[in-house]
């Protein structure tokens, strides 16, 4: 491999670990936006719709991968919307430390039921390895263009829902004030379940993706919602394209950093760029958000 | 009067309460401070298998002079600190004497101490860290040390005619102490090492790092990892298209490895302590496994496992059921015992004395002894 190829390969695997993180992000900046508080169980989201396309892919249903899809999303979306019902709708107008703690509690949870149906060990969908195909001295593999591609996807259909459609547009209102939404009529309630519906989905596409991509394990979403968090942090918590930029900033830099340092300071450099953003701006987890 | 006929009844219930503890003395409890959940759990499900197999096989032909050996078992949740956490219950509110350490010696290496304060046998059943043992004459451990395994890998690089190589490692304790004693030997035998890389430990995407020991197209590369590890790297390697001789240590020597990795573990070839396969005991255990679980797929390091328990119910047996006695023990009760992993002598550091090493090779998707 060639000296250039050698560095585009190495940003090529940024923007995929990007692309990753850019779907956690999304899912996780919307929480955030319309109910103002970061769900630290949206890890659990990604585990979860990776263990699902696993239930639906296994005995005794035996769907094959484009089949098993829908019904994993489907299930992750209704595990959101139970997450909502069961855990943060009781304590919606709680303070941010409580909704914080049981988002916290929900992810221990929810990670031990997982290892408790499947098991700890390391899992896979069982699909062939395949070399990657190979296009201007780059390696490429069928999931990692999938990984782009639906990234793409899902950007321009969030973009759609919330810039183009009534229910978009009263999530948006929410997110901008809550009370000021309700007196003007707009429907909360249903903005919040759709809120949940499509950040579990999110999560469950890009879990899925990192399944297909390596392995399954119940650890899976914990590991890199750190990295999501800090892709939000970046940029800018509650903006859609601000996570969407967040995680690919993150996803290159840490990957570009393993050739100049040594790579075992990777997550170094997410964590490095979330204590700054944090320092900076540190309303986003403890304090009142500017408005 | 009123008030002490309460705190008489009080007492006597307090005293029926802690009866059936009394009773719960009559066996010999052992803790055991293993991964059941967390990354390593992988490890842990089959230590306890093989562990459970010793102890009903001990149990069945009377127990240890008539009491029945019963195993505490704590999870150590596979990371440092909840293993501390894990050794202190098992320490204070157990209050066993001798404690089946936990794996991954980073996690037992944080545990050691503690055990070694206060005065609590710990044993480790796979950790090949060089200086694992020690904090103290209460740590022991049946398997060997890298101190040994570093030296047979960097032969097996020159051997094949690999001279200048690039290492990667996991980072810790484990990895570190077996690159070090790597890079040693194979440096004194003329090698030449050309980059080394240390990842942490349970990623996702090493890509980037592979893309960097590939860098030059080396013809082998060292890499000291585990199985998700070793998994996730090979078949990202094979995706990237890195055709290079993957030479490892023992830690990835599993057939959930090879399960996880495909195709892309084909070839893969690493050193391992080797359990000659064809004595009487190891047939035994396999075939006692095979009964008892239903298949013959003996998780990785379950041998040494089994071998801890009888080697420390012969302590037990020898030395009094305490952990000073326990301590004593030991080395005599190993002393030429012939286990399934072999000799389980104990040398003044207090680890195996003897270990033969072995290669492994993945072959047809399977782990073979590696045939020149």
């Amino acid at each position: 491999m060639d000296s250039i190829s050698y560095y585009l390969q190495t940003v090529l695997n940024g923007i995929l670990a990007g692309c990753i993180y850019a779907l956690f992000a999304m899912g996780l900046t919307l929480i955030y936006g319309v109910l103002n508080f970061v769900n630290f169980a949206h890890g659990e989201l990604i585990m979860w719709g990776a263990y699902f396309l696993f239930l639906f892919m296994g005995e005794p249903f035996g769907l094959p991968l484009y089949a098993a899809i829908f019904p994993a999303l489907a299930l992750t979306g209704c595990l959101g919307l139970a997450m909502d019902y069961s855990v943060f709708r009781p304590i919606r107008r709680a303070n941010r430390l409580t909704l914080l703690i049981a988002a916290m509690g929900l992810s221990v949870f929810l990670r031990n039921a997982a290892q408790f149906f499947w098991g700890a060990e390391v899992r896979t969908y069982g699909l062939e390895v395949t070399a990657g195909m190979r296009f201007f001295g780059l390696y490429i593999t069928a999931p990692q263009m999938a990984i782009i591609a639906v990234t793409l996807l899902c950007v321009a259909a969030v973009y759609l829902l919330f810039f183009k459609s009534r229910l978009g547009k009263s999530m948006r209102a929410l997110s901008d004030n809550l009370d000021l939404a309700r007196i003007s009529g707009i429907d909360t309630k249903r903005a919040i379940l759709a809120a949940w519906v499509i950040s579990a989905v999110l999560a469950a596409v890009g879990g899925i993706l990192l399944a297909l991509d390596t392995n399954l394990s119940p650890e899976m979403g914990v590991i890199n919602l750190i990295k999501a968090f800090a892709a939000t942090l970046i940029g800018g918590v509650g903006n859609l394209w601000g996570a969407l930029l967040g995680g690919m900033l993150i996803g290159l830099a840490e990957n570009l950093g393993v050739l100049f340092i040594s790579p075992g300071y990777k997550d170094a450099v997410a964590f490095v760029i979330m204590v700054i953003i944090l320092l900076a701006r540190p309303y986003v987890i403890i304090g009142e958000r500017s408005d | 009067m009123k008030k002490l006929a309460l705190l008489v009844a009080v007492i006597a219930v307090l005293a029926f309460a802690a009866a059936p503890s009394a009773r719960a003395a009559e066996t010999i409890k052992i803790g055991a401070a293993f991964a059941l959940s967390g990354s390593i759990a992988v490890y842990g499900e089959g230590f306890k298998k093989c562990i459970d197999l010793a102890v009903e096989e001990i149990n069945a032909k009377g127990g240890i002079k008539g009491k029945k050996i019963e195993i505490v078992y704590e999870d150590n949740k596979s990371n440092p600190k909840d293993c501390v956490t894990a050794v202190r219950k098992l320490i204070t509110v157990d209050k066993v004497p001798v404690i089946f350490g936990p794996a991954g010696s980073s996690n037992f290496m944080a545990t050691a101490p503690v055990a070694q304060e206060n005065k609590v046998v710990l044993i480790s059943a796979q950790g090949a860290a060089v200086g694992l043992t020690k904090a103290g004459e209460y740590i022991f451990r049946v398997f060997p040390s890298d101190t040994l395994q570093g030296p047979h890998l960097a032969k097996l690089a020159m051997s094949k005619g690999y001279k200048k190589v690039p290492v990667m490692y996991v980072n810790n304790d484990w990895g570190l102490g077996l690159k070090n004693a790597f890079v040693d030997a194979y440096k004194k035998m003329g090698g030449t090492v050309t980059d080394i890389i240390a990842y942490d430990e349970k990623k996702t995407d090493y890509r980037t790092e592979l893309l960097r020991a590939s860098k030059g197209n080396p013809p082998a590369i060292v890499n000291l990892t585990y199985i998700n590890e070793g998994a996730v790297q090979f078949k990202q390697a094979f995706e990237m298209g890195i055709k290079t001789q993957w030479l490892c240590g023992s830690a990835a020597r599993a057939p959930k490895m090879v399960e996880l990795a495909g195709k892309a573990a084909e070839g893969v070839i690493g050193t391992y302590p080797s359990v000659p396969q064809n004595t009487k005991q190891y047939q035994a255990f396999k075939e006692a496994y095979k009964k008892k679980y239903g298949d013959d797929k003996i998780p990785i390091f379950g041998d040494y496992n089994y071998d801890m328990v009888y080697v420390t119910a012969r302590a037990i047996e020898r030395g009094g059921y305490t952990a000073d006695g326990i301590r004593k023990a030991l080395p005599q009760a190993a002393k030429g015992f012939k286990g399934v992993t072999g000799d389980k002598t104990f040398d003044s550091e207090r680890s195996p004395k003897f270990a033969e090493y072995g290669i492994w090779v993945v072959k047809d998707g399977k782990i073979e002894d590696y045939k020149k």
